[in-house]
């Protein structure tokens, strides 16, 4: 292995950024999940599975791919970003991205990094992303991948699941991601949609929840 | 190979109608209302739409002007043979006007495609009211859909920026998985009503306190947004919440048509 062609350190950077541990916040925010495993739609690992495939396929996954997409592909950053802020179906929705996108610009501005505003997580991502010589579609994904993997660590302390059925759900949906961050490769601001209408119900119901553990 | 073209559109001003236009099988029809806000209701006289179909709306409400629009009927989206239907609605609300866009549901039917897609372009200081409750077949025919082509997207522009985006898509890839806690939760009729207006999310505790029998429904706000998402296993108490939640935002009588 000592011929092997020179290593390129940019998958790591994206890992870093994408990794639980860079400072986003993240494991305060459920995408409503909370209430979905509280009112007993979600309660077990085949059922977290579904709802992660579904959010993928038809809600913010998608979505939030597809925004990263088109910053990559060298969209106009300040547009993108009011077309995020658009989407947003509800308040907790947006302060979910918002919230974690600032830190997350923040955080690699910080490191020495360019100077990114303000701007929802997958717009900031794709900003900060876009000297990474990497696929789009790997970036996607990787992207997909992180998002979903909260979701599952939120699962696995409130449902509860075993952390190693937690990990079984998370593999069960790498083809699903691999799938999403594939589609997402052509979105234009007019393709973007979403059928996620019962889970962004669900996330404006989760503001009225009179005790909860997630900010969303 | 077109079926129906139609095209109905109307210019409101402070003292009245200023411009009005219909053509094909789009009309306007302007009932007197005593009411500070003038009525508009837009009706489709081929009583539905099918695949090929062209409907287009359009209503302004100039500066300083309160328009209501809504629509005679449900719409119906009916099996296409081929191609889409495409229905248009530009809206847009001067300076300090108020437009509420109401139109009554639309009900889509096996086989049905329909890509409709509503813009508002309102100033920074208007105020913008918008429902849109879809039903995907009626529960009292027994109607289960399994090929339905449905995009819906609401895009409104406040001032020179994009504010506000809904992109409804429903594929039979959805309907496959309408059980699913988060497409349509085994419901088959769901309504998103928005406000949009300078301070419209300090509304969002009296419209939580708005009877949601029949519906599972959530109420949000922010940054000028006020926002209902609901849904229902049937059209029915899905219209009479969303007129309910219609009645307390705006404190008066909804249109006639809805009554």
């Amino acid at each position: 292995m000592t011929d092997a062609a020179p290593f390129n350190s940019d998958l790591l950077t994206l890992t870093q950024w994408l990794s639980p541990a860079f400072p986003l916040g993240s494991f305060a925010y459920s995408h409503a999940l909370e209430l979905a495993i509280s009112d007993g739609s979600v309660g077990d690992g085949a059922q977290l599975a579904r709802w992660l495939e579904d959010t993928l396929r038809f809600g913010a996954g998608r979505m939030d791919a597809g925004l990263l997409v088109m910053v990559l592909r060298g969209a106009k950053v300040d547009d993108i970003a009011d077309l995020a802020r658009a989407l947003a179906p509800t308040r907790e929705r947006w302060e979910e991205t918002f919230a974690q996108g600032t830190a997350f610009a923040r955080t690699v501005s910080s490191m020495g990094g360019e100077a990114i505003p303000a701007m929802a997580l997958p717009v900031a991502v794709g900003v900060a992303a876009r000297r990474l010589s990497l696929e789009t579609r790997d970036v996607a994904a990787l992207y997909l991948h992180s998002f979903t993997a909260n979701l599952v660590s939120a699962a696995v302390r409130f449902v509860p699941l075993g952390q190693t059925e937690g990990q079984r759900v998370l593999s069960g949906l790498h083809d699903v991601i691999g799938a999403v961050a594939s589609g997402a490769l052509g979105a234009t601001a007019d393709t973007l949609t979403s059928a996620a209408l019962a889970a962004d119900v669900t996330a404006a119901r989760h503001e009225e929840m009179p005790v909860r553990i997630f900010k969303t | 190979m077109q079926r129906v073209n139609g095209r109905a559109a109307v210019v409101m001003g402070p003292r009245g109608v200023i411009d009005l236009h219909q053509s094909g099988s789009a009309k306007a029809m302007l009932p007197r209302v005593h009411d500070t806000a003038a009525e508009v209701v837009f009706l489709n006289t081929s009583g539905g739409l099918t695949g090929g179909d062209v409907m287009r709306f359009s209503l302004e409400a100039q500066a300083g002007t309160r328009v209501v629009g809504t629509t005679q009927t449900a719409e119906r989206a009916y099996a296409a043979s081929a191609g889409t239907a495409q229905v248009c609605v530009d809206l847009s609300v001067g300076a300090g006007g108020v437009l509420d866009w109401l139109p009554q549901e639309t009900i889509l039917f096996e086989g049905a495609s329909l890509a409709r897609e509503t813009r508002c372009e309102m100033a920074d200081d208007a105020q913008f009211c918008c429902v849109e409750t879809v039903v995907l077949g009626r529960a009292a025919m027994g109607e289960r859909l399994n090929n339905v082509h449905f995009s819906d997207r609401r895009v409104v522009k406040r001032g020179a920026r994009l504010d506000w985006i809904e992109p409804v898509q429903i594929t039979p890839q959805v309907l496959d998985a309408r059980a699913s806690a988060v497409t349509l939760a085994g419901q088959r009729a769901f309504s998103t009503v928005v406000l949009l207006a300078r301070g419209a999310e300090d509304g969002v505790e009296r419209l939580r306190s708005v009877s949601r029998e029949g519906v599972t429904a959530g109420v949000s706000g922010w940054d000028g947004k006020l926002v209902v998402r609901a849904m229902a296993s049937d059209g029915w108490p899905l219209r009479r919440y969303v007129a309910r939640i219609l009645e307390r935002m705006r404190g008066t009588d909804l249109p006639r048509v809805w009554q």
